[in-house]
């Protein structure tokens, strides 16, 4: 017996299946099944979506009940630790694990600054010689840059490490100052080393310390001046 | 804090802040615990779901842009949806009768009427339209999590019994709220 001919043919029993995941009264085995189709059918996700949504207000029946602040401490050695282990308990693979990507930063920063500094061996003397450096990574993507902020220049210089952006997509470049919504620093060229120009009215900002994120655009970057698509690499920048 | 300023700690979350993350950890996570508690009905297991509710709205806070929900609904979706997925997951262990008949009546509070506004509302009421003991399936599946074998079981009804009683409760819910 499937959902589809139990439900008849009035409206298709994928709307059923939504719904009863929703709900959660599915057991294991056809839960999973709808989980997975919820993170490859789009018309699927839409279908759970509308059920969330009617759903929810019943979610205001859930009381406040506060966690201990072990369970914080849990989440940040989890997430933030520099030894940080997937959640099964092995070893991270190489791509998340921390020590590779500081000696990886460390080795494209020396590549970087060779690239930036060259073309200006004789910078004037009351220029701030400022330089920063940020790892661009996310959970969930391969895609990383390494960025160098150089205060001197006012550019950003941005090493392409790994990850494609896909047919009629771009990278586009965020800086995230305090709680302030992200500002475009423009789409990123395609390439393997690239420097992009930043506007005046960011340097400051940029040189305090900001985060830098990279989202996946349509060709020619965000129609709405804010990110539209996934974030797939971010990263602090901080001085070296 | 109002749900736009939810929603900004959960955009900035998506660009990797710390601090907003910490934020929306401080301004939420009594309720998602809630939740946890109310699905897993066990204190160390609820504590471990809400560590992994967190790590998930930490990697996965740019999908928000995809969904309908309100905030603070789309965050109390992934912790039902997380502690629902850990009880399916656990041996079937039988209900204890006693068990059973504590939890029999989980109807909504007056706080959640009052915060249902006219359009949040109409769930309630077209639940009312629903007999009385499919209301009371519905709610106790989606605030608890039961699975259609559990309901069953409580219910005293074959298990297709009671996927149809529900699936046909689901399709009048749904024709109630397209009106």
């Amino acid at each position: 017996m499937t959902l589809a001919e139990d439900n008849g043919p009035e409206r298709g029993g994928d709307d059923i299946v939504a719904a009863e995941y929703v709900l959660g009264v599915l057991p294991a085995d056809e839960r999973r099944q709808a989980s997975v189709r919820i993170d490859g059918e789009p018309g699927f996700a839409r279908l759970v979506d509308e059920w969330e949504v009617r759903f929810a207000p019943l979610g205001a029946a859930y009381p406040e009940v506060e966690a201990p602040a072990s369970v914080k401490q849990a989440i940040d050695a989890r997430l933030f630790s520099t030894t940080a282990r997937s959640a099964s308990g092995q070893p991270a693979g190489l791509w998340s694990s921390l020590a590779f990507w500081r000696g990886l930063a460390t080795a494209a920063v020396a590549a970087l600054a060779i690239y930036v500094a060259v073309p200006m061996l004789n910078p004037p003397v009351d220029v701030p010689q400022e330089r920063m450096v940020a790892s661009l990574a996310a959970d969930g993507s391969d895609v990383k840059y390494m960025v160098m902020y150089d205060a001197a220049t006012g550019e950003v210089g941005l090493s392409h490490v790994a990850g494609e952006r896909g047919s009629g997509k771009d990278f586009e470049l965020w800086m995230i100052e305090g709680s302030n919504p992200p500002v475009s620093m423009g789409v990123i060229p395609v390439g393997a080393t690239m420097k992009m120009p930043v506007k005046e009215d960011m340097r400051d900002k940029l040189a305090a310390g900001a985060v830098l994120a990279v989202s996946l655009e349509p060709t020619g970057g965000s129609p709405t001046g804010q990110p539209t698509g996934p974030v797939v690499a971010a990263g602090d920048l901080r001085e070296i | 804090m109002t749900p736009q300023d939810i929603t900004k700690l959960i955009v900035r979350t998506s660009m990797k802040d710390r601090g907003a993350f910490d934020l929306l950890y401080r301004q939420t996570s009594s309720k998602l615990f809630g939740v946890c508690l109310r699905v897993l009905n066990d204190r160390a297991e609820a504590e471990e779901a809400l560590q992994e509710v967190f790590v998930k709205i930490w990697t996965k806070a740019d999908r928000f842009a995809a969904s309908d929900l309100s905030p603070i609904s789309w965050l109390v979706a992934i912790a039902r949806n997380h502690a629902i997925d850990r009880i399916r997951a656990r041996r079937q262990a039988p209900l204890a009768i006693d068990e059973a008949l504590e939890i029999a009546d989980p109807a909504p509070g007056p706080e959640a009427a009052a915060v249902a506004g006219d359009e949040a509302g109409r769930i309630h009421g077209c639940l009312e339209e629903l007999e009385k003991d499919r209301a009371a399936a519905v709610r106790g599946a989606y605030l608890k999590g039961e699975s259609y074998a559990e309901l069953a079981e409580r219910h005293g009804v074959p298990l297709n019994t009671m996927r149809t009683w529900l699936r046909r409760s689901l399709l009048k819910l749904r024709e109630c709220l397209e009106r």
